[in-house]
């Protein structure tokens, strides 16, 4: 498991992972409120990208990944994000074509 | 000589026809043993149940999972990018010429219930928005930032004033 120590990298290299592997790649985090630990992952079974931490800054950090990773996620890892602010336009999704499963 | 499977099967077939009464098979099926004790346990096979929910109540649940893991327990938020179809839909999907449509898979767990919920291209903002808000008010144990900071820092520069010493050869 390879835990990194800079922010800015993870967020890279997990943003370049999901791009080369949209299928695969997943998000996950783990958060034990007795410890006050927090645990970020974003692996696409082949490639394991690990942050861990304590700080409360790093869960505002944390927010605008989430944020990030949303966008890609629900539109697709072609989706052009500026910083997550502000959405860019999705660059050609797909048009969903008969039913879409609307929540 | 050995005991075939088949040699067993007949001497209790034998068995049960010399047998006058009423027969009750009490022959347990040797086969799957492990899944009969699975579907008998109820409450271990609820861990393997994922509940699939609406995006409101998927919150809820949420929510509760981080009030119930204050005192112990983890939270785990899993995300990912999913279609939500079966490999083999997606075959026939893609060979039919249609078009698959994306979602965001959210999972949750507390180590003992599962739950998932869908986000799709139109309610991801709204989701977000409400999930950062869960987080925010709900992660309060997480050390905040102090003069560790500036100590880590100085700690930091003092590392490389190190090295660069290290590196370059003493003075002969």
């Amino acid at each position: 498991m390879v835990y990194l120590t800079s922010w800015d990298d993870f967020v890279e290299r997990s943003v370049q992972l999901f791009r080369t592997s949209p299928e695969k790649t997943r998000y996950a985090m783990k958060y034990r409120h007795s410890e006050g630990k927090l645990i970020l992952k974003v692996t696409d079974d082949k490639e394991c990208l690990k942050f861990k931490t304590d700080q409360a800054q790093d869960a505002k950090k944390m927010e605008k990944l989430n944020n990030i990773f949303f966008t890609l996620m629900a539109r697709g890892p072609e989706t052009d994000i500026t910083e997550v602010t502000g959405k860019e336009q999705t660059e050609s999704h797909p048009s969903r074509k008969g039913r879409g499963r609307k929540q | 000589m050995v005991a075939t499977r088949n040699t067993m099967m007949l001497a209790l077939e034998a068995e049960l026809v010399l047998q006058p009464s009423p027969l009750t098979l009490t022959i347990s099926v040797p086969a799957l043993p492990r899944f009969n004790e699975r579907r008998q346990a109820t409450r271990s096979s609820r861990r393997f149940l994922m509940v699939r929910l609406q995006l409101d109540p998927f919150l809820n649940e949420l929510t509760s999972m981080f009030e119930h893991t204050t005192e112990k327990g983890s939270v785990w938020v899993t995300l990912k990018h999913s279609s939500d179809k079966s490999k083999v839909q997606r075959n026939k999907m893609t060979t039919a010429g249609k078009e698959l449509e994306y979602k965001c898979l959210v999972r949750a767990t507390d180590g003992k219930k599962n739950i998932s919920t869908l986000v799709g291209t139109k309610d991801h903002q709204r989701f977000q928005a409400s999930y950062a808000t869960i987080l925010k008010a709900r992660m309060t144990s997480l050390k905040k930032r102090e003069k560790k900071d500036k100590r880590k820092a100085a700690d930091a520069n003092k590392k490389q004033e190190v090295s660069k010493k290290r590196s370059t050869p003493a003075k002969p």
